[in-house]
């Protein structure tokens, strides 16, 4: 048995939008940031949605925002911070846990 | 939850490699093509029908250029958005195609420098690119843990070692149909695969 207790699962990440952005950020390498727009178009997600849920994850010190310039136009990257990329290993590893998987 | 979560990754991934099978494609149709066309320009070459050398080779040149500027917008999409340690990797693979791409040009020089008749250098020509080709591969595999290119790069590097035993100018037919045939059946089999996962 893993030790982790399978019944807790992080809140940060449990919620359908939460889980499907951190596993998308996620996916891209450590080291690597991802600009918005982009980041919005793998989701499908509105703007405004997106940013909701992203300030709970940085609220969360789980992504890391940096914003900078292109030219005139602003540009926000986003990363997965060390803590919330542990945090998503834990949530999948307690998950599969729960549904009785070995991971 | 895990729905979700599994949805989302394989998302991501298709998003992500949705280029490659083009990207063979186009590779493949390049190889077929611009070899048959060099093949077709020699005398013991094509049976059918024969045109000029520099035709062929002016065509053969135009396909191979099309295709690097063909990967090289699709390799920057791929990426689109993503900026990082990867930026390194990326430029250093990227430039390796032009950078050895012309150490090849400039060794098969070096060779017709020092008396290769044209006959060797239509040997040497075809297999060093497409050694070079399989090697860049390999490294690509490497890099993004692809298996698709890893098994590419394996059958260039196979093709193009073996291609010289046919002598010349069969080593161009072996080129077009092996090489190339290999490129479009890996952009074939990516295509079916993908189909299979939508459905």
């Amino acid at each position: 048995m893993p030790d982790v207790d399978p019944v807790i699962l992080d809140p940060v990440i449990h919620a359908a939008a939460r889980l499907r952005i951190t596993a998308t950020l996620a996916s891209i390498p450590v080291g690597d940031r991802i600009v918005f727009p982009r980041l919005q178009e793998l989701l499908d997600m509105t703007a405004g949605n997106l940013s909701t849920h992203l300030r709970k994850l940085e609220d969360a010190k789980y992504v890391t925002v940096t914003k900078s310039h292109q030219g005139r136009s602003p540009v926000t990257y986003l990363e997965l911070s060390t803590r919330g990329r542990r945090a998503f290993e834990d949530y999948t590893d307690a998950l599969r846990a729960l549904l009785g998987e070995h991971s | 939850m895990m729905a979700i979560l599994r949805d989302q990754q394989q998302r991501v991934d298709r998003a992500l490699l949705a280029p490659v099978p083009w990207l063979l494609f186009v590779w493949g149709v390049a190889w077929l093509v611009g070899y048959l066309l060099l093949w077709s320009a020699w005398p013991a070459g094509n049976p059918w029908f024969q045109i000029p050398v520099l035709a062929a080779g002016a065509g053969f040149g135009v396909l191979m250029a099309a295709s690097i500027a063909t990967s090289a917008v699709m390799g920057m999409r791929i990426n689109r958005g993503v900026t990082g340690v990867s930026d390194f990797a990326g430029t250093v693979y990227g430039l390796s195609w032009s950078v050895c791409g012309f150490a090849f040009f400039a060794l098969g020089s070096g060779l017709a420098a020092n008396g290769a008749s044209p006959e060797l250098l239509s040997i040497y020509f075809p297999s060093a690119f497409g050694l070079m080709a399989g090697t860049l591969y390999l490294a690509g595999a490497a890099l993004w843990r692809d298996r698709g290119q890893l098994v590419l790069g394996i059958v260039m590097l196979a093709v193009s070692s073996v291609a010289p035993f046919a002598g010349q100018p069969g080593n161009n037919l072996v080129m077009a149909l092996a090489g190339g045939g290999a490129l479009l059946a890996g952009a074939a089999a990516m295509w079916v695969r993908r189909g299979r996962s939508h459905a």
